[in-house]
């Protein structure tokens, strides 16, 4: 069993894990394409996640409200949209969100980049390689997604808002009176510590599939595909870590 | 696009989502206290119905601090250690009184801080406030049902009484005392007014029970609402009440019945009176006939079925014993 | 002067310049992957201002070796010294300053393709470099362009370019440092004839302009003819023979008739 491919995968990924660990953090640091990458997968994919939460957000409100009307409970609408964005939908929404458009984009990027030579040429260049294409593309796909999810967050919640003022009437204030409520750190902090882990998640496969691409440009397609299938999935076994740990740790 | 653009959008996109956590964050600390100055007070309670650690305090309906440490003492005490916001010092005296209460139906467990009509200093850090426990709706069921067996109780003596009186001719001669008609009709007087009495008890309860049945306010409304609460404790109040009196007015009819003093005959021989009289116990039949109804009314109610049934229950193991 | 190769069975080497030093030293080098034998105990060496061909089949080992010189990959045994410095035992540091001497013009030009032809030719500039050319870099931008011919491509993509473009700008982001080696991994491979003869005249002129040694991968016979001072037949993981163009071109030898045919 632990002989297999996929075995043998795992432990190539997890030995690239630790080879950004051993060279992520020393010099010399590539901080100009860190940004340049931040840019790229932040930024860049807001439009992309800000429209899937708002309709996640917005739907959801408008599925729930004729339940909580039978049940005259309409004012809790705010708080179980709240908590279904914040602590599931918000990071779940971007994680499959971001895996889906950087994750292949830097599965391909750096696929047809190793199979064309350009990431030798860089080495010859006077360029460590792994630093200045995978470190910080990791490092962004890190520090992005927790933003990109906050964004999120906010823009779902916005939507639920919009959703309960189509048919009802509600003021921020109470609002988010209601919502934060309900809230409680052991809530809020586990759901944006586990987006750091999703966006590690991303980048690291994005970068292992890519960089370890096989010759030809078809290589290029599979690693793409890879990165996006098998980023996705590991969103949701970290998910599910992390609801066990919270679990375990009495957020919850 | 030139790269400074570009950073100053990335620059933007970073704050924005910053902004958005430490937004939450805020707002979550201020309700937690985290951040604004606290003093500690504490309580013991008997049972603090699953109170956690940062559950709210309330005065006065008002969030006031939270729930920072529950620890047992011993078997029957526990002792909550709370934070409550220093703004409110100058609103809470040392005798207020803590209980353990719920928010909504399905909310949290919350501390809440009753003042008491009564001097007392302001609180300071380290006091420990006097705890009640709340009215819980079981102890409300059984004396309401008590009450219910007196009545049933009291109305089979009625009964009983009427059919010796309308039976018995040597008791018409011993009602001749003036005197005692006098007392006797002020008796039934009375007794009608406990039975009017009586009868708009049971047409509260009545009202109650059928806002509950129609599920007008939600039904956590039943089981929290301290107004229900108040006017479910003072009607029950109210019919042990007038089951008191009824209970008094008869004694005294019977004894003056079994002893024969006094001249009874003259009360009974006026038909006004005996329909008078027959109209009060029709009174109280029907009283009784309504509480029983909204007795029954309650045993079917979602709510409270499960307490019905295991009163059942034990009364079947009762009897199987 | 010239050092003699162990297996060289051909004719006496063309003479380099005059007491030419050595810039390059491949000592005995073997690569394997796994039962691939691909190099077995080759050697070859490079004198300044000389251009090499080293000619073979198509996957005889030619890349690998190029690229073991450059560091990619790293010889299973043997040792390679380039200015005299040896490549295998080098620390990173090291090996960058090493690496802005040597100039490495890959089969498929390597241009990356996210940026523009001014930003491909700035990355080794400002990688080696850093600080110090940094008001030059413009006039060496369009220094190196000219010496490719291309200077109007400037600001576009890779993608833009055709096949001989993208392999001139190539080479022109090889000399934006300028090299005291150059090697050429294939330089006329996938281009047609005209564009082919093209690039190997920008080779010879640009050996006339920088000095610099070339050591050229190849088994395109006009590239070699054209380009080479001396070639180096690479077969069976070693080198089989060695010689100039004519020399080679007039051997009897079967493996070698072979070529030039």
């Amino acid at each position: 069993m632990f002989n297999g491919p996929l075995f043998t995968e795992f432990r190539a990924m997890a030995g690239f894990a630790g080879r950004f660990l051993r060279e992520g953090f020393r010099p010399r640091y590539e901080w100009l394409e860190l940004a340049n990458q931040c840019y790229a997968i932040g930024y860049q994919s807001l439009p992309l996640v800000g429209i899937t939460s708002f309709i996640m957000g917005l739907v959801l409100t408008l599925r729930l409200r004729p339940t909580m009307v039978q049940f005259g409970a309409t004012s809790w609408i705010p708080v179980m949209v709240g908590l279904t964005i914040i602590q599931e939908l918000g990071p779940i929404i971007t994680g499959l969100m971001v895996a889906g458009k950087v994750g292949s984009s830097i599965g391909a990027e750096l696929g047809s980049m190793r199979v064309s030579e350009q990431i030798d040429a860089m080495e010859v260049s006077g360029t460590n390689p792994f630093k200045y294409l995978v470190v910080t593309r990791i490092l962004a796909a890190t520090l992005m997604v927790p933003i990109l999810t906050l964004l999120a967050d906010a823009i779902g919640l916005g939507a639920c808002y919009l959703g309960i003022n189509l048919q009802g009437v509600t003021s921020v204030a109470l609002f988010t009176n209601n919502i934060l409520g309900r809230l409680t750190f052991g809530e809020v902090l586990p759901a944006v510590g586990k987006t750091f882990f999703f966006g590690f998640a991303i980048g690291l496969i994005g970068c292992y599939k890519g960089y370890n691409a096989d010759n030809g440009t078809e290589g290029v397609g599979a690693a793409a595909n890879s990165a996006v299938v098998l980023a996705s999935l590991m969103i949701f076994l970290l998910d599910l870590v992390a609801v066990g740990v919270s679990t375990a740790f009495g957020f919850i | 696009m030139p790269t400074a653009s570009r950073h100053i959008r990335l620059v933007l996109f970073v704050l924005a989502g910053l902004a958005c956590l430490a937004a939450t964050l805020v707002l979550l600390g201020q309700r937690q206290n985290l951040f604004g100055a606290s003093l500690t007070v504490r309580a013991d309670f008997r049972n603090v119905s699953g109170l956690l650690t940062g559950n709210n305090v309330r005065l006065a309906g008002i969030t006031v601090g939270t729930v920072k440490e529950i620890s047992i003492l011993n078997d029957s005490t526990v002792r909550v250690v709370m934070h409550l916001n220093r703004d409110v010092q100058p609103h809470v005296r040392k005798n207020a009184v803590a209980s353990v209460g719920t928010d909504g139906l399905v909310g949290n467990t919350i501390v809440n801080l009753t003042a008491v009509a009564a001097p007392a200093p302001l609180i300071a850090d380290g006091d420990v406030l006097r705890t009640t426990t709340p009215l819980a709706i079981d102890e409300m069921l059984q004396t309401l049902s008590v009450s219910n067996k007196n009545l049933v109780g009291i109305t089979q003596d009625l009964h009983q009484i009427t059919g010796k009186l309308n039976g018995s001719r040597a008791l018409w001669e011993l009602l001749g005392d003036q005197h005692v008609a006098a007392n006797v009709r002020q008796s039934l007087r009375h007794l009608a007014g406990a039975t009017a009495t009586l009868q708009t008890s049971a047409t509260d309860i009545s009202q109650l029970t059928r806002g509950i049945r129609q599920g007008r306010g939600p039904a956590g409304y039943l089981l929290t609402d301290k107004d229900f609460a108040g006017q479910m404790r003072h009607a029950t109040r109210q019919l042990a009440r007038s089951t008191d009196t009824l209970a008094g007015t008869l004694g005294s009819l019977q004894r003056q019945v079994q002893t024969g003093a006094g001249p009874l005959h003259t009360l009974l021989t006026d038909t006004a009176m005996s329909g008078q009289l027959r109209q009060t116990l029709g009174h109280v039949e029907q009283g009784t006939a309504g509480f029983n109804q909204n007795m029954e009314a309650l045993k079917h109610n979602f709510l409270l079925r499960g307490y019905f049934r295991k009163q059942a229950k034990k009364k079947a193991q009762a009897a199987g014993q | 002067m010239s050092p003699a190769l162990p297996p060289a069975p051909a004719a006496a080497l063309p003479a380099p310049a005059p007491g030419a030093e050595v810039v390059l030293t491949v000592d005995n080098i073997s690569k394997s992957f796994g039962d691939n034998h691909v190099l077995k105990d080759f050697s070859l060496t490079l004198h300044r201002g000389e251009n090499v061909v080293v000619l073979g089949k198509s996957g005889s080992g030619k890349s690998v070796l190029i690229k073991c010189i450059i560091g990619l990959l790293t010889p299973d045994a043997g040792t390679i010294a380039v200015l005299g410095q040896p490549v295998a035992t080098l620390g990173h540091a090291a090996l960058d300053q090493l690496r802005a001497k040597v100039g490495f013009l890959f089969q498929s030009n390597a241009l990356y393709d996210s940026m523009t032809v001014r930003e491909n030719l700035l990355f080794p500039l400002r990688r080696h470099w850093l600080a110090d050319h940094k008001g030059q870099e413009d006039k060496l931008v369009h220094e190196a362009l000219d010496d490719v011919g291309l200077p109007q491509t400037i600001d576009q993509l890779p993608a833009e370019l055709s096949g001989g473009q993208r392999k001139r700008i190539a080479l022109a982001r090889t000399l934006i440092v300028p090299p005291e080696i150059i090697l050429y991994d294939e330089p006329t491979t996938g281009l047609d004839p005209v564009t082919a003869r093209e690039i190997d005249q920008l080779i010879r002129h640009v050996q006339q302009k920088y000095h610099a040694s070339a050591l050229i991968i190849s088994h395109d016979m006009n590239c070699v003819r054209l380009t080479s001072d001396r070639v180096i037949l690479l077969a069976e993981g070693r080198s089989y023979a060695e010689g100039t163009y004519a020399e080679l071109l007039a051997s009897t030898d079967p493996i070698v008739h072979a070529f030039f045919e």
